[in-house]
């Protein structure tokens, strides 16, 4: 192919990262505009004067602290449990022969391909039946039910993609297979399990639906539904605060994609060819 | 010391019988070679010794103990693998100390041995390096290393030399050989490649289709093959195969193949009444004789000359010295070293010696 001169590709590039990142740019600055300067009838690209008051109303006046923690127990609680059973789950589905094996892989898939509203009530119901409702627990249960799928599809294309032989040879050194998997098998997949917990993550850090339906407390409510609910009413919305709050909501992913967008790049690439 | 034997072992993967029955003893020290075509058993063979694989019946032996129920790793055994299976993430020295660290030997006695194996193998510039940045060579002698370092009862290498280049093949086998006699240890070598087999060897088990055809020293594999399979697996090129007839010439034996007579050195004592004629190429002599053939093919090599025969009907290969100016489609005259003769009984296609060889 030939080679596109470089402001060609720079030409079409920058305005469609100009639109992608506009409203994100938008939010930033709102956050940190004056109130006055908000509503004013000539709207200012760049504010006039830096205002952080929205940022420590939203931490000290507002839940927002306790949303966040929630959030962040939520996520990587749903992370622990969803790489804990994937990890195990696809390495069984890659190396032991026994009957259905197929069959359960597909069925995993298919429950993958079901949208997720359809689950709500029924999942509702459920959690409501065992005394989970309105629990952080509800919301890791649901979690798990959908990213386990896509976990297991994920890993189980990284797992085969790991040679049988480094397992043998280890066992042959002296390993148990529980030892071999986790001297051999977990090294080689880590990229892997970085890329499906970071998946994981980000799916329990900014999923909405299920946090509204199955969580209606104040000390279970992740940031999603939090920072919607305390800010907007039915008569205002606390536009800087919500700007404020949507900043530091974006601050963990930022500085998760930051360390880990190689892995994640990666792994989803590979995840792609080979599954 | 340590004997392996495979008594009555056999293989089956669901209805697919891979090995219906194995008996094999290797003597301790031995470098045995299971050398066969593809899908022969061998690697079943080995992974079965190694404990990667569960037998369907039988036991298997190393040293007085069965091994047929213990883990790979309570074995006493070291295996080299054909992709070599270094640990991708670990320096060529953690993967060379791997077992030893398996086995929880101290770390200063395992920098020791690190360090003699290290010398021994010349791997010492490389063990801060990850597997990636080595070379096939470089990899196949660290994974020797690893193998070496905790000093097993039994070596199993699952044609290890497959995946590197000619020259570096030649080299390593020769290294391989001066290995074993440094070490005295008991080996068990796969491979399909006759010359390995061949060169390394104590003693050659030759396989097809899960079944042991011989198990001899290489000389003996190739001086009186067992049966049709083994004389016309072992040797290039091939030794020439044609059905033929044993007949009673005034006393003497007497071989029919094609339009030939050949008049062996034996008495015309019972016989079986078909046979399978083999020639080997260096046995047919080309240039003075009774009998006449047209050059179909020449290769030269070199070193010496592959021609290919037709002698009214029968099929030769013959090696002639240097580069001959033989060309294809003239009349050569040709003789037989008749004494180097292979016949096997056509009803069981085993080999057949005349009383008094």
């Amino acid at each position: 192919m030939k080679k596109r001169p470089a402001w060609i590709v720079s030409l079409i590039t920058w305005p469609i990262v100009l639109v992608i990142a506009f409203p994100l740019l938008w939010m930033l600055i709102t956050s940190v505009k004056p109130a006055a300067e908000l509503f004013s009838t000539s709207p200012t690209l760049l504010p006039k004067a830096i205002t952080f008051e929205h940022y420590a109303r939203v931490l000290q006046d507002t839940p927002f602290l306790q949303y966040f923690a929630n959030s962040m127990i939520l996520a990587t609680s749903t992370t622990v449990v969803v790489i804990s059973i994937s990890v195990l789950g696809a390495y069984s589905l890659v190396r032991f022969a026994y009957p259905g094996r197929e069959t359960l892989a597909s069925l995993v898939l298919f429950t993958y391909l079901l949208p997720s509203v359809v689950l709500i009530s029924p999942l509702y119901l459920m959690l409501v039946s065992i005394g989970l409702a309105n629990t952080l627990a509800s919301l890791v249960i649901a979690y798990t039910t959908f990213a386990l799928p896509y976990a297991l599809w994920l890993l189980r294309s990284f797992m085969a993609g790991i040679p049988q032989d480094l397992e043998s040879a280890a066992m042959v050194d002296g390993a148990s297979r529980m030892g071999a998997f986790v001297d051999v098998v977990l090294p080689q997949a880590l990229p892997g399990i970085i890329s499906t917990a970071l998946f994981t993550f980000i799916l329990a850090w900014n999923e909405y639906l299920y946090a509204l339906v199955l969580v209606n407390s104040d000390e279970a409510r992740p940031l999603t539904t939090g920072v919607m609910t305390m800010l907007i009413s039915a008569f205002n919305i606390e536009w800087s605060l919500l700007m404020a709050a949507s900043v530091l909501m974006s601050v963990p992913l930022i500085i998760i994609f930051a360390f880990f967008q190689r892995h994640l790049t990666s792994g989803f690439g590979a995840g792609g060819v080979k599954g | 010391m340590v004997q392996v034997v495979f008594e009555k072992v056999s293989k089956a993967y669901g209805d697919t019988v891979a090995i219906p029955g194995l008996d094999l003893t290797i003597e301790s020290g031995e470098f045995v070679s299971l050398l066969g075509p593809s899908g022969c058993g061998k690697s079943t063979t080995l992974r079965m010794l190694a404990g990667l694989e569960q037998p369907s019946s039988g036991s298997i032996r190393i040293g007085d103990r069965d091994v047929v129920n213990l883990a790979p790793a309570a074995r006493d055994i070291a295996m080299v693998f054909q992709s070599y299976a270094l640990y991708p993430h670990m320096t060529v020295a953690e993967n060379i100390c791997y077992p030893l660290k398996k086995r929880g030997v101290a770390k200063a006695d395992r920098a020791i041995k690190l360090a003699e194996v290290a010398a021994l193998l010349q791997l010492e510039p490389l063990l801060a390096r990850k597997p990636g940045q080595l070379s096939g060579g470089q990899q196949q002698r660290v994974a020797l290393g690893r193998a070496l370092v905790r000093e097993p009862s039994v070596f199993l290498l699952d044609e290890p030399l497959s995946n590197l280049d000619a020259s570096l093949r030649a080299h390593m086998r020769a290294e391989l050989i001066e290995l074993h006699r440094r070490l005295g240890k008991t080996m068990v070598y796969v491979t399909h490649d006759q010359l390995e087999a061949m060169t390394m060897s104590s003693r050659i088990a030759v396989m097809r289709a899960g079944e042991l055809q011989q198990f001899a020293p290489p000389d003996e594999i190739y001086n009186r093959p067992a049966n049709v399979f083994v004389a016309g697996f072992i040797g290039t090129p091939a030794m020439a195969l044609a059905e033929g007839s044993l007949a009673d010439g005034g006393g003497h034996l007497v071989v029919h193949v094609g339009p030939l007579a050949v008049a062996l050195p034996y008495a015309a004592a019972a016989r079986p009444a078909a046979v399978t004629v083999g020639i080997r190429p260096e046995d047919v002599l080309v240039g003075e004789g009774p009998w006449q053939a047209q050059v179909r093919l020449v290769e030269p090599t070199g070193y010496e000359t592959i021609v290919a025969l037709d002698a009214g009907g029968l099929a030769l290969t013959a090696r002639v010295p240097g580069s001959n100016a033989l060309r294809v489609g003239e009349t050569v005259a040709f003789d037989l070293r008749r004494e180097r003769i292979h016949l096997f009984d056509k009803s069981d296609g085993r080999r057949w010696e005349p009383a008094g060889r």
